[in-house]
Protein backbone atom coordinates (compact mmCIF):
# COMPACT_ATOMS: atom_id res chain seq x y z
CA UNK A 1 0.00 0.00 0.00
CA UNK A 2 1.50 3.47 -0.97
CA UNK A 3 0.54 4.87 2.22
CA UNK A 4 1.98 8.56 2.66
CA UNK A 5 2.81 8.75 6.43
CA UNK A 6 1.14 12.26 7.29
CA UNK A 7 2.45 15.10 8.27
CA UNK A 8 2.68 15.67 12.07
CA UNK A 9 0.00 18.58 12.56
CA UNK A 10 2.07 21.84 13.88
CA UNK A 11 3.30 20.08 16.76
CA UNK A 12 3.67 24.03 18.27
CA UNK A 13 0.87 25.38 19.89
CA UNK A 14 0.92 29.28 20.74
CA UNK A 15 -1.24 30.39 23.87
CA UNK A 16 -4.68 30.22 22.98
CA UNK A 17 -5.77 33.42 23.49
CA UNK A 18 -8.72 31.77 24.95
CA UNK A 19 -11.11 35.46 25.60
CA UNK A 20 -10.66 36.47 22.33
CA UNK A 21 -11.67 33.19 20.88
CA UNK A 22 -15.42 33.49 19.80
CA UNK A 23 -17.89 30.57 19.84
CA UNK A 24 -19.02 30.81 15.66
CA UNK A 25 -17.62 27.06 14.96
CA UNK A 26 -19.18 25.33 18.21
CA UNK A 27 -22.68 27.40 16.54
CA UNK A 28 -22.09 25.91 13.18
CA UNK A 29 -21.35 22.13 14.62
CA UNK A 30 -24.92 23.09 16.64
CA UNK A 31 -26.75 24.53 13.72
CA UNK A 32 -25.12 21.76 10.85
CA UNK A 33 -24.58 18.65 12.77
CA UNK A 34 -27.33 19.11 15.77
CA UNK A 35 -24.17 18.61 18.27
CA UNK A 36 -24.11 20.33 21.66
CA UNK A 37 -20.15 20.48 22.81
CA UNK A 38 -21.33 22.19 26.06
CA UNK A 39 -23.03 18.93 26.76
CA UNK A 40 -18.76 17.48 26.99
CA UNK A 41 -18.09 15.94 29.87
CA UNK A 42 -14.75 15.75 29.31
CA UNK A 43 -14.47 12.22 30.47
CA UNK A 44 -13.09 10.64 27.13
CA UNK A 45 -14.66 7.99 26.80
CA UNK A 46 -15.37 8.33 23.49
CA UNK A 47 -11.57 7.97 22.88
CA UNK A 48 -11.08 4.76 25.36
CA UNK A 49 -12.83 2.74 23.03
CA UNK A 50 -12.54 4.59 19.29
CA UNK A 51 -11.89 2.08 16.89
CA UNK A 52 -8.81 4.03 15.30
CA UNK A 53 -7.91 6.08 18.16
CA UNK A 54 -4.81 4.27 18.23
CA UNK A 55 -3.58 6.44 15.41
CA UNK A 56 -5.73 9.54 15.71
CA UNK A 57 -3.64 12.72 15.77
CA UNK A 58 -6.53 13.98 17.78
CA UNK A 59 -8.80 11.70 19.72
CA UNK A 60 -12.46 12.37 19.86
CA UNK A 61 -12.22 13.95 23.11
CA UNK A 62 -9.71 16.29 21.57
CA UNK A 63 -11.65 17.22 18.50
CA UNK A 64 -14.71 18.20 20.55
CA UNK A 65 -12.46 20.27 22.74
CA UNK A 66 -11.17 21.85 19.68
CA UNK A 67 -14.47 23.06 18.56
CA UNK A 68 -15.06 24.58 21.76
CA UNK A 69 -11.81 26.20 20.97
CA UNK A 70 -13.03 27.19 18.15
CA UNK A 71 -9.63 26.01 15.58
CA UNK A 72 -11.24 25.68 12.08
CA UNK A 73 -7.67 25.38 10.85
CA UNK A 74 -6.75 22.04 12.51
CA UNK A 75 -9.45 20.28 12.45
CA UNK A 76 -9.93 20.57 8.88
CA UNK A 77 -6.34 19.80 8.33
CA UNK A 78 -6.37 16.71 10.80
CA UNK A 79 -4.92 13.30 10.26
CA UNK A 80 -8.09 11.87 12.17
CA UNK A 81 -10.79 12.67 9.69
CA UNK A 82 -9.44 9.93 7.12
CA UNK A 83 -8.60 7.54 9.74
CA UNK A 84 -11.90 7.61 11.07
CA UNK A 85 -13.90 4.80 10.22
CA UNK A 86 -17.35 6.26 11.07
CA UNK A 87 -18.36 3.23 13.07
CA UNK A 88 -19.90 5.64 15.64
CA UNK A 89 -18.78 3.90 18.69
CA UNK A 90 -17.85 7.37 20.25
CA UNK A 91 -21.40 8.45 19.60
CA UNK A 92 -22.97 5.02 21.25
CA UNK A 93 -20.74 5.45 24.36
CA UNK A 94 -20.59 9.23 25.12
CA UNK A 95 -22.66 9.96 28.10
CA UNK A 96 -24.16 13.04 26.76
CA UNK A 97 -24.96 11.17 23.64
CA UNK A 98 -22.82 13.24 21.55
CA UNK A 99 -22.36 12.43 17.55
CA UNK A 100 -19.05 13.12 17.07
CA UNK A 101 -18.76 10.75 13.82
CA UNK A 102 -21.35 12.96 12.45
CA UNK A 103 -19.03 15.98 13.21
CA UNK A 104 -16.14 14.10 11.60
CA UNK A 105 -18.66 13.85 8.42
CA UNK A 106 -19.74 17.53 8.55
CA UNK A 107 -15.78 17.87 8.61
CA UNK A 108 -14.66 15.57 6.07
CA UNK A 109 -17.80 17.49 3.94
CA UNK A 110 -16.26 21.28 4.60
CA UNK A 111 -12.57 19.72 3.25
CA UNK A 112 -14.34 19.47 0.06
CA UNK A 113 -15.51 22.90 0.05
CA UNK A 114 -13.02 24.39 1.48
CA UNK A 115 -10.41 22.56 -1.26
CA UNK A 116 -8.14 21.48 1.85
CA UNK A 117 -5.80 18.27 0.62
CA UNK A 118 -6.68 15.30 2.67
CA UNK A 119 -3.76 13.48 4.10
CA UNK A 120 -4.36 10.33 3.22
CA UNK A 121 -5.37 10.12 -0.44
CA UNK A 122 -6.43 7.29 -0.65
CA UNK A 123 -9.24 7.24 1.93
CA UNK A 124 -10.87 10.28 0.18
CA UNK A 125 -10.53 8.14 -2.94
CA UNK A 126 -12.46 5.63 -1.50
CA UNK A 127 -14.93 7.70 -0.19
CA UNK A 128 -15.64 8.92 -4.04
CA UNK A 129 -15.94 5.48 -5.22
CA UNK A 130 -17.89 4.53 -3.01
CA UNK A 131 -20.22 7.23 -3.77
CA UNK A 132 -19.45 7.38 -7.54
CA UNK A 133 -20.97 3.96 -7.32
CA UNK A 134 -24.39 4.98 -5.48
CA UNK A 135 -24.38 7.57 -7.57
CA UNK A 136 -24.32 5.47 -10.49
CA UNK A 137 -26.92 2.32 -9.68
CA UNK A 138 -27.88 3.41 -6.69
CA UNK A 139 -26.16 1.27 -4.36
CA UNK A 140 -22.49 0.13 -3.59
CA UNK A 141 -21.14 -2.50 -6.13
CA UNK A 142 -18.48 -4.18 -4.14
CA UNK A 143 -16.78 -5.97 -6.38
CA UNK A 144 -16.04 -3.51 -8.94
CA UNK A 145 -15.27 -0.87 -6.11
CA UNK A 146 -12.22 -3.05 -4.89
CA UNK A 147 -11.36 -3.76 -8.49
CA UNK A 148 -11.46 0.18 -9.19
CA UNK A 149 -9.69 0.89 -5.93
CA UNK A 150 -6.77 -1.24 -6.59
CA UNK A 151 -6.27 -0.02 -9.93
CA UNK A 152 -6.19 3.89 -9.30
CA UNK A 153 -4.05 2.94 -5.89
CA UNK A 154 -1.55 0.93 -7.99
CA UNK A 155 -1.48 -2.38 -5.39
CA UNK A 156 -2.90 -4.50 -8.14
CA UNK A 157 -2.87 -7.40 -6.30
CA UNK A 158 -4.24 -6.59 -2.79
CA UNK A 159 -6.75 -8.72 -1.21
CA UNK A 160 -6.46 -10.88 -4.70
CA UNK A 161 -6.19 -14.25 -2.70
CA UNK A 162 -9.29 -13.41 -0.47
CA UNK A 163 -11.14 -12.44 -3.34
CA UNK A 164 -11.87 -15.96 -4.68
CA UNK A 165 -12.72 -17.28 -1.67
CA UNK A 166 -15.60 -14.58 -0.84
CA UNK A 167 -17.24 -15.22 -4.06
CA UNK A 168 -17.53 -18.86 -3.67
CA UNK A 169 -18.89 -18.42 -0.03
CA UNK A 170 -21.42 -16.13 -1.87
CA UNK A 171 -20.59 -12.97 0.05
CA UNK A 172 -18.94 -10.77 -3.25
CA UNK A 173 -20.91 -10.42 -6.28
CA UNK A 174 -19.74 -9.54 -9.39
CA UNK A 175 -22.84 -8.10 -11.24
CA UNK A 176 -24.55 -5.74 -8.96
CA UNK A 177 -27.73 -4.74 -10.21
CA UNK A 178 -28.53 -1.10 -9.64
CA UNK A 179 -31.90 0.54 -8.31
CA UNK A 180 -35.11 1.00 -10.06
CA UNK A 181 -35.38 4.79 -9.09
CA UNK A 182 -32.01 5.53 -9.86
CA UNK A 183 -32.90 8.74 -11.59
CA UNK A 184 -33.79 10.28 -8.04
CA UNK A 185 -30.95 8.94 -6.61
CA UNK A 186 -28.55 11.18 -9.01
CA UNK A 187 -30.84 13.85 -8.22
CA UNK A 188 -29.35 13.96 -4.90
CA UNK A 189 -25.97 14.24 -6.51
CA UNK A 190 -26.79 16.94 -8.63
CA UNK A 191 -27.62 19.03 -6.13
CA UNK A 192 -24.69 18.29 -3.76
CA UNK A 193 -22.06 17.80 -6.28
CA UNK A 194 -18.48 16.01 -5.36
CA UNK A 195 -15.36 17.72 -5.74
CA UNK A 196 -13.95 15.87 -9.07
CA UNK A 197 -10.39 16.24 -8.32
CA UNK A 198 -8.16 13.97 -6.04
CA UNK B 1 -42.78 19.40 82.27
CA UNK B 2 -41.64 21.79 84.58
CA UNK B 3 -38.70 19.78 85.05
CA UNK B 4 -37.86 20.14 81.46
CA UNK B 5 -38.20 23.79 81.44
CA UNK B 6 -35.22 24.05 83.83
CA UNK B 7 -32.81 23.04 81.46
CA UNK B 8 -30.51 25.31 79.72
CA UNK B 9 -28.64 25.02 76.36
CA UNK B 10 -26.19 27.52 75.36
CA UNK B 11 -25.99 27.49 71.45
CA UNK B 12 -22.54 29.41 70.39
CA UNK B 13 -22.63 31.12 66.97
CA UNK B 14 -25.83 32.55 65.24
CA UNK B 15 -25.36 31.74 61.35
CA UNK B 16 -27.84 29.30 60.21
CA UNK B 17 -26.64 26.27 61.99
CA UNK B 18 -26.45 27.55 65.42
CA UNK B 19 -30.22 28.78 64.57
CA UNK B 20 -31.57 25.84 63.88
CA UNK B 21 -29.95 23.99 66.70
CA UNK B 22 -31.28 26.63 68.93
CA UNK B 23 -35.00 26.27 67.66
CA UNK B 24 -34.72 22.80 67.59
CA UNK B 25 -33.82 22.77 71.15
CA UNK B 26 -36.10 25.61 72.30
CA UNK B 27 -38.91 23.54 70.35
CA UNK B 28 -38.53 20.75 72.26
CA UNK B 29 -39.63 23.31 75.38
CA UNK B 30 -36.20 23.79 76.68
CA UNK B 31 -34.52 27.17 77.26
CA UNK B 32 -31.77 28.06 74.36
CA UNK B 33 -29.33 31.08 75.23
CA UNK B 34 -27.60 32.19 71.21
CA UNK B 35 -24.70 33.80 71.60
CA UNK B 36 -23.46 35.60 68.66
CA UNK B 37 -20.27 37.82 68.83
CA UNK B 38 -21.21 40.42 65.71
CA UNK B 39 -24.03 42.98 66.35
CA UNK B 40 -26.34 40.59 63.62
CA UNK B 41 -27.49 37.05 63.46
CA UNK B 42 -26.74 34.86 60.45
CA UNK B 43 -22.84 34.48 59.99
CA UNK B 44 -21.77 33.75 56.58
CA UNK B 45 -25.21 33.22 55.11
CA UNK B 46 -25.73 36.57 55.99
CA UNK B 47 -22.94 37.58 53.54
CA UNK B 48 -24.23 35.42 50.78
CA UNK B 49 -26.49 36.78 47.61
CA UNK B 50 -28.23 33.85 46.31
CA UNK B 51 -28.16 30.07 47.00
CA UNK B 52 -27.54 26.77 44.84
CA UNK B 53 -28.93 24.74 43.32
CA UNK B 54 -32.04 26.34 43.19
CA UNK B 55 -31.07 30.59 42.76
CA UNK B 56 -33.02 31.12 46.35
CA UNK B 57 -32.09 34.92 48.12
CA UNK B 58 -30.37 33.22 51.55
CA UNK B 59 -31.70 36.87 53.36
CA UNK B 60 -35.11 34.94 52.83
CA UNK B 61 -34.26 31.69 54.59
CA UNK B 62 -32.27 33.65 57.06
CA UNK B 63 -35.02 35.62 58.63
CA UNK B 64 -37.11 32.54 58.52
CA UNK B 65 -35.10 30.94 61.21
CA UNK B 66 -34.49 33.99 62.63
CA UNK B 67 -38.06 34.36 63.09
CA UNK B 68 -38.27 31.10 63.95
CA UNK B 69 -35.99 31.83 67.06
CA UNK B 70 -37.99 34.28 68.36
CA UNK B 71 -41.04 32.72 68.21
CA UNK B 72 -39.83 29.64 70.15
CA UNK B 73 -37.90 31.79 73.02
CA UNK B 74 -34.52 31.63 72.10
CA UNK B 75 -32.71 33.96 74.09
CA UNK B 76 -30.59 35.80 71.48
CA UNK B 77 -27.59 37.87 72.83
CA UNK B 78 -25.84 39.43 69.91
CA UNK B 79 -22.63 41.28 70.59
CA UNK B 80 -21.80 38.49 72.78
CA UNK B 81 -18.80 36.23 73.10
CA UNK B 82 -17.88 33.28 75.60
CA UNK B 83 -14.96 33.88 77.23
CA UNK B 84 -14.58 30.93 79.83
CA UNK B 85 -16.22 28.09 81.01
CA UNK B 86 -15.76 26.11 83.81
CA UNK B 87 -16.93 22.10 83.93
CA UNK B 88 -19.87 21.15 86.69
CA UNK B 89 -21.29 17.97 87.10
CA UNK B 90 -24.16 18.37 84.69
CA UNK B 91 -22.71 21.28 82.65
CA UNK B 92 -21.35 24.53 82.67
CA UNK B 93 -20.46 27.62 83.98
CA UNK B 94 -19.69 29.83 81.35
CA UNK B 95 -18.81 33.43 81.22
CA UNK B 96 -19.97 35.82 78.41
CA UNK B 97 -18.55 39.53 77.86
CA UNK B 98 -20.52 41.64 75.83
CA UNK B 99 -20.47 45.01 74.65
CA UNK B 100 -18.36 47.32 76.86
CA UNK B 101 -16.50 44.63 78.40
CA UNK B 102 -20.14 43.74 80.52
CA UNK B 103 -19.86 40.20 82.08
CA UNK B 104 -22.22 37.77 82.75
CA UNK B 105 -22.01 34.23 84.27
CA UNK B 106 -24.47 31.24 83.55
CA UNK B 107 -25.07 27.89 84.43
CA UNK B 108 -25.71 25.89 80.96
CA UNK B 109 -26.42 22.04 80.69
CA UNK B 110 -25.51 21.66 77.35
CA UNK B 111 -23.50 23.31 74.22
CA UNK B 112 -23.81 23.61 70.64
CA UNK B 113 -21.23 25.04 69.12
CA UNK B 114 -21.66 26.50 65.95
CA UNK B 115 -19.27 29.09 65.18
CA UNK B 116 -18.35 28.56 61.80
CA UNK B 117 -15.82 28.57 59.39
CA UNK B 118 -13.26 31.28 58.04
CA UNK B 119 -11.92 32.37 54.24
CA UNK B 120 -8.49 31.46 53.93
CA UNK B 121 -6.05 34.65 53.48
CA UNK B 122 -5.42 34.23 49.46
CA UNK B 123 -2.85 36.93 49.62
CA UNK B 124 -0.51 33.66 50.60
CA UNK B 125 -0.38 33.19 46.16
CA UNK B 126 1.80 35.79 45.19
CA UNK B 127 1.34 34.73 41.63
CA UNK B 128 -2.44 35.43 41.59
CA UNK B 129 -1.28 39.19 43.45
CA UNK B 130 -4.58 39.42 45.57
CA UNK B 131 -3.96 42.45 47.63
CA UNK B 132 -1.70 44.33 45.36
CA UNK B 133 -3.95 43.92 41.64
CA UNK B 134 -7.42 45.67 41.73
CA UNK B 135 -9.81 43.16 40.47
CA UNK B 136 -8.50 40.16 42.37
CA UNK B 137 -10.78 39.84 44.69
CA UNK B 138 -11.81 36.70 47.15
CA UNK B 139 -14.98 34.52 47.04
CA UNK B 140 -16.76 36.46 49.77
CA UNK B 141 -16.08 39.65 48.60
CA UNK B 142 -17.21 39.00 45.03
CA UNK B 143 -20.41 37.84 46.38
CA UNK B 144 -21.14 41.44 48.21
CA UNK B 145 -20.45 42.83 44.52
CA UNK B 146 -22.76 40.34 42.93
CA UNK B 147 -25.33 42.21 45.42
CA UNK B 148 -24.45 45.62 44.92
CA UNK B 149 -24.54 45.16 40.76
CA UNK B 150 -27.72 43.40 41.25
CA UNK B 151 -29.25 46.61 43.13
CA UNK B 152 -27.95 48.62 40.52
CA UNK B 153 -25.57 49.89 43.38
CA UNK B 154 -22.02 49.35 41.82
CA UNK B 155 -19.66 52.30 41.98
CA UNK B 156 -17.60 50.57 39.33
CA UNK B 157 -18.84 49.78 35.60
CA UNK B 158 -19.76 46.27 35.37
CA UNK B 159 -16.77 43.84 33.96
CA UNK B 160 -16.68 42.45 30.74
CA UNK B 161 -14.55 39.38 31.04
CA UNK B 162 -14.51 37.65 34.94
CA UNK B 163 -12.16 35.07 35.79
CA UNK B 164 -12.19 32.01 38.45
CA UNK B 165 -9.83 30.38 39.99
CA UNK B 166 -10.74 27.52 41.37
CA UNK B 167 -8.64 25.75 44.61
CA UNK B 168 -7.09 28.79 45.97
CA UNK B 169 -5.66 27.28 49.50
CA UNK B 170 -7.66 24.05 49.31
CA UNK B 171 -5.32 20.64 47.28
CA UNK B 172 -2.49 23.10 48.15
CA UNK B 173 0.33 20.90 50.33
CA UNK B 174 2.62 23.61 49.83
CA UNK B 175 0.73 27.56 50.45
CA UNK B 176 -2.88 25.64 51.48
CA UNK B 177 -4.71 22.85 52.96
CA UNK B 178 -4.55 19.04 51.80
CA UNK B 179 -7.95 19.04 51.46
CA UNK B 180 -10.78 19.71 49.65
CA UNK B 181 -13.01 22.65 50.71
CA UNK B 182 -16.30 20.94 49.31
CA UNK B 183 -18.46 23.94 48.28
CA UNK B 184 -16.29 26.50 46.47
CA UNK B 185 -16.89 24.30 43.32
CA UNK B 186 -20.76 24.84 44.33
CA UNK B 187 -19.98 28.55 44.67
CA UNK B 188 -18.24 29.05 41.77
CA UNK B 189 -20.75 28.15 39.49
CA UNK B 190 -23.02 30.00 41.43
CA UNK B 191 -21.14 33.16 41.08
CA UNK B 192 -19.75 32.37 37.44
CA UNK B 193 -24.07 31.47 36.33
CA UNK B 194 -24.90 34.58 37.85
CA UNK B 195 -22.22 36.90 36.10
CA UNK B 196 -23.98 35.67 33.16
CA UNK B 197 -27.30 36.49 34.25
CA UNK B 198 -26.69 40.04 35.02
CA UNK B 199 -24.74 40.49 32.06
CA UNK B 200 -25.47 38.05 29.24
CA UNK B 201 -23.05 39.23 26.49
CA UNK B 202 -19.91 39.26 29.51
CA UNK B 203 -17.15 36.28 29.38
CA UNK B 204 -16.81 34.25 32.27
CA UNK B 205 -14.16 31.90 32.62
CA UNK B 206 -13.38 28.72 35.28
CA UNK B 207 -10.42 26.92 36.04
CA UNK B 208 -10.86 24.15 37.35
CA UNK B 209 -9.10 20.86 37.95
CA UNK B 210 -12.05 18.63 38.48
CA UNK B 211 -15.66 20.15 39.62
CA UNK B 212 -17.45 18.38 42.50
CA UNK B 213 -20.89 18.27 42.70
CA UNK B 214 -22.01 15.54 45.33
CA UNK B 215 -25.00 16.49 46.44
CA UNK B 216 -28.95 16.34 45.31
CA UNK B 217 -29.64 18.70 42.05
CA UNK B 218 -25.91 19.86 42.13
CA UNK B 219 -24.52 18.39 39.16
CA UNK B 220 -27.67 19.47 37.29
CA UNK B 221 -26.73 23.01 38.57
CA UNK B 222 -23.20 23.04 37.00
CA UNK B 223 -24.26 21.70 34.35
CA UNK B 224 -26.84 24.41 33.79
CA UNK B 225 -23.98 27.02 34.48
CA UNK B 226 -22.49 25.67 31.14
CA UNK B 227 -24.79 24.69 29.07
CA UNK B 228 -26.68 26.96 29.70
CA UNK B 229 -25.81 29.89 30.81
CA UNK B 230 -22.83 29.12 28.94
CA UNK B 231 -19.62 29.69 31.52
CA UNK B 232 -16.78 28.27 30.26
CA UNK B 233 -15.01 25.74 31.74
CA UNK B 234 -11.50 25.06 31.48
CA UNK B 235 -9.47 22.53 32.86
CA UNK B 236 -5.67 23.90 34.37
CA UNK B 237 -5.15 25.76 37.64
CA UNK B 238 -3.63 28.95 36.72
CA UNK B 239 0.01 29.48 37.08
CA UNK B 240 0.22 33.52 37.46
CA UNK B 241 -1.61 36.72 37.19
CA UNK B 242 -0.30 39.43 35.36
CA UNK B 243 -1.42 42.98 35.68
CA UNK B 244 -2.01 44.19 31.75
CA UNK B 245 -3.01 47.26 30.44
CA UNK B 246 -5.75 48.10 33.81
CA UNK B 247 -6.63 44.19 32.97
CA UNK B 248 -5.69 40.78 34.20
CA UNK B 249 -3.80 38.62 32.31
CA UNK B 250 -4.39 34.61 33.33
CA UNK B 251 -1.42 32.56 32.02
CA UNK B 252 -3.18 28.67 32.39
CA UNK B 253 -2.71 25.60 30.41
CA UNK B 254 -5.13 23.73 28.82
CA UNK B 255 -4.79 20.57 30.29
CA UNK B 256 -7.05 18.29 28.71
CA UNK B 257 -5.34 19.82 25.02
CA UNK B 258 -2.14 20.84 26.55
CA UNK B 259 -1.92 23.74 24.93
CA UNK B 260 -1.18 26.94 27.19
CA UNK B 261 -3.68 29.44 27.72
CA UNK B 262 -4.27 32.95 28.05
CA UNK B 263 -6.84 34.92 29.17
CA UNK B 264 -7.43 38.92 29.82
CA UNK B 265 -10.12 39.51 32.56
CA UNK B 266 -11.13 42.42 33.96
CA UNK B 267 -11.82 40.34 37.53
CA UNK B 268 -10.43 37.49 38.94
CA UNK B 269 -12.31 36.19 41.68
CA UNK B 270 -10.25 33.34 43.79
CA UNK B 271 -12.50 30.90 45.51
CA UNK B 272 -10.37 30.73 48.78
CA UNK B 273 -10.07 27.47 50.76
CA UNK B 274 -12.31 28.03 54.26
CA UNK B 275 -10.31 27.02 57.58
CA UNK B 276 -11.28 27.15 60.98
CA UNK B 277 -11.85 30.70 62.72
CA UNK B 278 -10.54 32.11 65.66
CA UNK B 279 -13.80 31.38 67.70
CA UNK B 280 -14.04 27.78 66.52
CA UNK B 281 -10.16 27.45 67.95
CA UNK B 282 -10.81 29.47 71.35
CA UNK B 283 -14.38 27.11 71.91
CA UNK B 284 -12.31 24.02 71.41
CA UNK B 285 -9.87 25.31 73.91
CA UNK B 286 -12.30 26.68 76.63
CA UNK B 287 -14.61 23.39 75.93
CA UNK B 288 -12.19 21.18 76.17
CA UNK B 289 -12.82 19.86 72.38
CA UNK B 290 -11.74 16.97 69.93
CA UNK B 291 -10.14 18.85 66.82
CA UNK B 292 -8.53 17.73 63.59
CA UNK B 293 -5.20 18.32 62.98
CA UNK B 294 -6.80 21.88 61.18
CA UNK B 295 -8.62 23.00 64.21
CA UNK B 296 -11.53 21.94 62.64
CA UNK B 297 -14.16 19.78 65.28
CA UNK B 298 -14.10 16.49 65.12
CA UNK B 299 -17.12 14.60 66.07
CA UNK B 300 -16.73 11.39 68.49
CA UNK B 301 -16.49 8.29 66.69
CA UNK B 302 -19.99 7.13 64.97
CA UNK B 303 -21.60 10.75 66.34
CA UNK B 304 -23.20 13.22 64.25
CA UNK B 305 -22.61 16.13 66.33
CA UNK B 306 -21.20 15.23 69.62
CA UNK B 307 -17.87 16.61 70.24
CA UNK B 308 -17.63 16.46 73.82
CA UNK B 309 -19.62 15.00 77.44
CA UNK B 310 -22.34 17.61 77.03
CA UNK B 311 -21.14 20.08 73.96
CA UNK B 312 -22.29 19.75 70.32
CA UNK B 313 -21.29 20.97 67.14
CA UNK B 314 -22.95 22.21 63.59
CA UNK B 315 -22.15 23.60 60.52
CA UNK B 316 -18.82 24.85 59.35
CA UNK B 317 -16.74 24.62 62.94
CA UNK B 318 -16.64 20.73 61.63
CA UNK B 319 -15.97 21.16 58.22
CA UNK B 320 -16.66 23.80 55.00
CA UNK B 321 -20.48 23.21 54.71
CA UNK B 322 -23.77 24.77 52.62
CA UNK B 323 -26.60 26.27 54.12
CA UNK B 324 -28.68 22.84 53.39
CA UNK B 325 -26.11 21.14 55.38
CA UNK B 326 -25.61 23.55 58.39
CA UNK B 327 -29.38 23.46 58.55
CA UNK B 328 -28.85 19.25 58.75
CA UNK B 329 -26.18 19.64 61.24
CA UNK B 330 -27.74 22.36 63.41
CA UNK B 331 -31.19 19.90 63.48
CA UNK B 332 -28.90 17.16 64.68
CA UNK B 333 -26.91 18.83 67.34
CA UNK B 334 -30.53 20.26 68.67
CA UNK B 335 -31.54 16.50 68.55
CA UNK B 336 -28.65 15.49 70.61
CA UNK B 337 -29.64 18.15 73.29
CA UNK B 338 -33.23 17.01 73.18
CA UNK B 339 -31.88 13.57 73.80
CA UNK B 340 -29.22 14.41 76.51
CA UNK B 341 -31.94 16.61 78.60
CA UNK B 342 -34.68 13.75 78.00
CA UNK B 343 -32.37 11.05 79.18
CA UNK B 344 -31.54 13.39 82.42
CA UNK B 345 -35.09 13.74 83.75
Amino acid sequence: MSETMPKPVASFFPALRLDELDDALAREIKEECGVDVELCLECGKCSGGCSNGHIFDYTPRKIVQLIKLGDRERLLHMDALWTCVSCQLCWDRCPSAINVARVMDYLREQTYKENVPPTRKEVALFHELMLGSVERIGRVAETRLVLEFNIKTKQYTKDADIGPKMFFKGKLNPFTSGIKKIEEVRQIFRKNPLRKEV
Amino acid sequence: MSDRAEKTALVIGGGIAGLEAAITIAGAGHQVILVEKSPQLGGTTRELYSSFPHWENPAELLQGKIDEAQKTGVQVKTGFEVISSQKQATGYQVVLEGPGQKREELAVDAVVVATGFELFDVSAYGEYGYGSYPGVVNTLEFEARLREWARGEGKEAPPQTVAFIKCVGSRDRSKGYPYCSKICCMITAKQAGLVKELWPDSKCYVFYMDYRAAGKGYEEFVRSVIEEKHVRYTRGRPAKILPEDGRLLIRTEDTLMGVPVEIRADMVVLAAAMQPGPGTREMSRIFDLNTDQYGFLEPLSGQAARVGERVFAAGGCIFPVENQGALQQGAAAGAGVVALFNQAR
